[in-house]
Formats: structure tokens, sequence, C-alpha cells
């Protein structure tokens, strides 16, 4: 029983779930795998930059963005849950917190993408098109396309689509994102450690002023990030179709490291069948939210019937040359039946949301289904192509994009869990928040 | 004139009941029930009952409430009175939508409340239970097992008798009036 536990400690001895040898041996093919996922990923952007090619920027930034989207959802839930002080979320809370590690890292992995596009010179929009305005974009009326600088599409919103406001802007998300979490992390910590009430205080007002700061940094972050790719194209549901995907993601990697953690044994009979259901509760809430979200950007769209706005529907679904059913099409019904349907009708059942292997299950399940949210997202595009029957080609869903992309995707994953890792093994913390004034109430958490 | 409603024994604790109701359980009782001043966590399986009923209606009213969108807006829009708005099909799956929706979860959410009211038999005026003189007292100190005539185990000596085993207090038979 919890309460027959001596807090304080004990616990650190009992966080030791791998010996010292095993440690050492994962940390070093973490590193290993970030080196050469990364080297690899690095390697495409200059081989990118000297020929002119898009796909490894394209991958690059697909990479990076599954595992900030994840970051991202964990700072939110944390500081959500620190907001309500919720009685039930301590133990998972910690666990959350461990992640919030990796924002300075993920800092460093964007970093290529805003160096090339300030010094890249004839390549810097290279991604980014609109950061070169002697590169070439698709013109509604003439089919031969004109220069960004002479497209009025960009010239209305070069005061917000500018590179040094760009670049700004960038940098001061990594600053919202790194400067709370490691305020989140600080107050937490230190509670471990003196067991002051008032950290739990100043977390609360961290949070209430870091949620509309992280809303307002990823609303925007994704704009610049992923909506500007098409810069034509815009949609107010953009940062909120963000959010959503971060959180069910950042939900899917809380519940698999409780299980696994659990299993291990360091959280069994700590992380119980209550904490899995409100968790596997809320992943069939941000389920819903996300296709709300995401249903909602398409049908005002449709609805309004804007060719500044329905094309980016259109080479998702269509060649826009010839107007036949492309492979887009099927990864967005993918989409519709794998990342909504499917998950929302499975998470309805309680069964599924307490028995560990299910759940998990479903976790993986919701994570592979974001990623390929994000190609989805991130990766079709207008190629121009001065022959085409529109001037421009949609981009094909396998490319080398796809093999940069995972490259990128491998390294930065191994280096984010490298870091979050090593924040789990470090003494900065014990395994549970055991002196938060909610601790009690999260571990005799009851259904 | 009176019938026999059920056997009612008290308890002074939350954890004496939880014992005494896992033994209830354990003796075979199907119509019996506990009042407690407070939630006692996990109670609900130490005395054998599963998880609430009322999912199934909430899922049956909202599939209703899907297929009466579509009907609706399919008989209206495409059957009825075909007419073409926005440039947009008689019927298709997608610009109707937030029609399809809302009602689905408009019969959900009447499938749980009228479904919660079906399984609980409500609404009703009266019940049994308060004629026990001291029934009030299970919303302030005292916990309370009524085991009911209608129990296919229910024995007029042994039953009394097996509640004050298990460690119950003032045993009192409890008579609903009838007229």
């Amino acid at each position: 029983m919890p309460s027959k536990l001596r807090w304080g400690s004990n616990f650190i001895q009992e966080q030791k779930i791998m010996t010292e040898q095993a440690k050492k041996d994962i940390d070093i093919k973490l590193l290993a795998g970030a080196v050469i996922g990364l080297g690899i990923g690095m390697g495409g952007l200059i081989l990118g930059l000297s020929s002119g090619d898009k796909a490894p920027f394209l991958g690059w930034l697909w990479g990076c963005s599954f595992w900030l989207s994840i970051a991202i959802g964990l700072l939110m839930l944390v500081m959500i849950f620190r907001v309500f002080n919720s009685r039930w979320t301590p133990v998972v809370r910690r666990q959350m917190e461990h992640g919030l590690a990796s924002f300075p890292w993920l800092g460093l992995c964007f970093a290529p993408l805003l160096l090339v596009a300030l010094f890249g010179q004839e390549n810097s929009g290279i991604l980014w098109s609109w950061i070169n305005p002697e590169n070439m974009t698709v013109d509604g009326i003439k089919v031969e396309g004109i220069t960004v600088a002479d497209d009025v599409l960009h010239q209305k919103k070069s005061g917000y689509l500018n590179l040094y406001f760009f670049s700004i802007r960038l940098i001061f998300y990594f600053a919202v994102f790194c400067g709370l979490s490691f305020w989140l992390r600080k107050v937490s910590f230190k509670q471990d450690q003196d067991g002051d009430p008032n950290w739990t205080h100043l977390g609360v007002k961290v949070s209430a002023i870091g949620i509309p700061a992280t809303a307002l940094a990823l609303t925007f972050g994704a704009f610049d990030m992923f909506m500007s790719l098409e810069y034509q194209w815009f949609s107010t549901m953009y940062g909120v179709w963000f959010f959503s995907s971060g959180i069910r993601s950042a939900l899917a990697v809380t519940i698999l490291a409780c299980l696994l953690l659990m299993r291990k044994g360091p959280l069994n009979g700590i992380y119980k069948q209550a904490h899995q259901y409100d968790l596997g509760c809320l992943s069939l809430a941000f389920t819903v939210f996300w296709a709300y979200i995401s249903f909602s950007q398409y049908f005002l769209i449709y609805s309004a019937n804007i060719p500044e706005e329905t094309f980016w529907y259109n080479i998702r679904e269509i060649n826009p040359n010839t107007g036949e059913v492309s492979l887009w099409f099927w990864v967005s019904m993918g989409l519709i039946f794998g990342h909504f349907f499917f998950p929302f009708i499975y998470l309805l059942f309680y069964k599924n949301k307490i028995n560990g292997n299910r759940i998990a299950f479903i976790a993986v399940w919701i994570l592979a289904f974001h990623l390929l949210d994000l190609y989805w997202n991130i990766i079709p595009g207008r190629e121009i192509v001065p022959g085409a029957h529109v001037g421009y080609e949609a981009r094909p869903v396998f490319g080398t994009h796809l093999l940069w992309g995972i490259a990128s995707l491998i390294g930065v994953g191994c280096l984010c869990t490298r870091v979050v890792l090593k924040s789990f093994n470090s003494k900065v913390a014990e395994l549970i928040p055991v002196r938060d004034p909610r601790i009690i109430e999260s571990l005799n958490h009851h259904e | 004139m009176n019938i026999k409603y059920g056997v009612a024994a008290t308890f002074n604790s939350a954890k004496s009941l939880f014992d005494a109701a896992g033994k209830v359980r354990e003796e075979g009782y199907k119509e019996w029930e506990c009042y407690t001043p407070i939630p006692v966590h996990g109670l609900d399986a130490q005395m054998g009952i599963g998880r609430s009923k009322v999912p199934r209606f909430t899922l049956a009213g909202g599939i209703t409430g899907f297929c009466t969108g579509m009907l609706i807006v399919w008989y209206m829009n495409a059957f009825d009175y075909p007419l073409i708005v926005g440039g947009k099909p008689y019927f298709s799956m997608i610009y109707p939508f937030p029609v399809f929706y809302e009602l689905t979860i408009l019969f959900a959410a009447f499938g749980t409340l009228f479904g919660m009211f079906f399984l609980n038999r409500l609404p009703r005026h009266n019940h049994p239970i308060f004629e026990h003189p001291s029934f009030g007292r299970t919303g302030d100190d005292k916990y309370m097992i009524v085991i009911e005539v209608e129990d296919h185990k229910f024995d007029d000596e042994a039953t009394p008798a097996f509640l004050k085993d298990v460690g119950g207090k003032s045993i009192t038979v409890i008579r609903e009036p009838v007229n």
C-alpha cells in the first residue's frame, strides 16, 4: 500500500531499473542512432543546398516536427495539469516533465533550416519558397508562373512573411518553449528537495502565463513552419490542428512510458488502472477534437470554394493536371479512417482503455498515424513544371523526401530519447514528485 | 396492510460494511443494496456489480442520431424536393455533416439521460427503504445493508441471522405500506 512507503531517499535507489552497464549500452546505441541519423540528414541538406533539391529539407522538417509536436503536447499537458491543480496527475506529470528536457535540442535541430534561410543566398528559399523573392511561384491567372516578388498574394503578406521577422519569431518560439520547460522542471524538481508548497503556487503562476504564451507560439509556429510552405494558402484552424495533434501524440507517449515503467518495476503499484483510464479518456477526447478541427478546416474551405484555398486540398486528392485521383487521396482516406474513425471506436470501449496491451496498441497506432498526418501536411506541394497544363505538379507521396525524412526522424528521435533518459536517470528528480501536496491523492486515485 | 420489503442491518464504519458486503456477495445474494454516507471506493466490485449499462444506450442513441440526420438530409434535399444549394450535390457526406454529428450528439445525450432513468427505474416518488425509522442516518454516520425479499435466497429466519453474523447491528424488517 502506498501509505506504508517511506517517502524520500529510498526512491532514488528504487529508480535504478537498469544496471549501469545496461544504461551505458543504451546510451551508446542512442548516441550512435542520433549521429548516424542526423549525419545522413545533414549530408542531405548539404547535397540539397548544392543541387537545389528541396527533398532533404522537407524530410528534415518532417522528422524534426514529429518530435517537436510531442514535446509541445507534453508542455501543454503539464501546464494544464498545473493550472487545474488536478489531483490525479502528479504521478504521470513527473514522467512528462522529463520529456520537456528535449526542447533545447529540438531548437538545435531546427537551427539548420533557419541558417539556410538566413545565409543560403540564392538557395535561401529552398524550403520556404517565399524567402527568396526571385523564386518562381504559381499564379492564379498565368500558367507560366511569376516570381514571388511579383505575386500580390505575397506582397500583401510581406509585412508578416519576411525573413527578418520570421527569424525573430522562430527564435522567440523556441525561447518560449525552452524557458517554460526550464521553469516547470525547476519548480517540480526543487520541490522534491525542500518540500516547499510555494513551488506548487509558482508552478501554477508559470503555467497560467505559459498556456497562452505556448498557444500563441505553437499556433504561429505552425503557420510559419508548415503553412507558409505554400504561402498563398491560409487557415485559421491550422494552429489548433497542430495543438490537437501534439496533445494526442504526447498522451500516447505518456501512456507508453508509464506502462513501460510499470512493467519494468519502478511505477509498479503507483501507476494504477485509474490513471491509465483517465489518460485513455483524454486520448479519446482529443481524438474527437482532432477530427473536429481537421474536418472543420476542410469543411470551411470546401464550402467557400475559393481557388486560393482549395488548391491545398486538391493537391492532396488529385493530380492537378489530369484530375485523376492520386495516391495522396488514399493517404487522406487513411487519415480519416485510421487517425479518427478506428481510434475513436476503439477507445469508446472501457476494456480497451484499462488493458495495458490494448491501450499500448492504440498509443502506437496513434503515433504512427500522427506521423502520417504530419507527412500529409508537410510534403505535398506545388512543384513548378513549365510545360504542365496548370503550370505545376503535385509532389508525389513517395520520393527521396521520405528517405531523408526517415533518417532525420530516427536521428532526432534518438537524440531526444537520449536527453530524456539522461534526465530520468539523473539524480535531479525522484521517480514521482514525492513532496507534491497532491501526491497522496494521486497515489490513491480511484475511478 | 403491509408487505415485507426486506431486512436492514446497520454498520458503524466503512470497513465493517465493506467486509460484510463481500460476505453477502459470497453468500450468493443478488437483490441487495448498500447505503453509505460517503462514497466508498471499490464497493461496486466488492458487491459484485459490473460496469453501468448506460453507455450502451448512449451508443445506440448516437447511431440512431447519425442515421436520422442522414435520413433527414437525404429525404428533404435529395428525394422530396431536390434542390441545388451553393453548387453542392443533392446528398453528400460532406456538406450536411454538421447536421449528422449534431444529431449524433443530441440523440446520444438523450440515450444517456433516458437510459439512466430507465436503468434506475426513475421517476418514482417513494421507496420502501424510507420506511426504515433511522434511514436518515445513512446520510450522516451509519452504513446500511438491505437484503430484499425478492432475492431467491431470502429466508425469514436465516437472512436476519446471517446479517447479524457478518457484523450488522439493529436488524430491522422493512415493511412497505400498501392501500
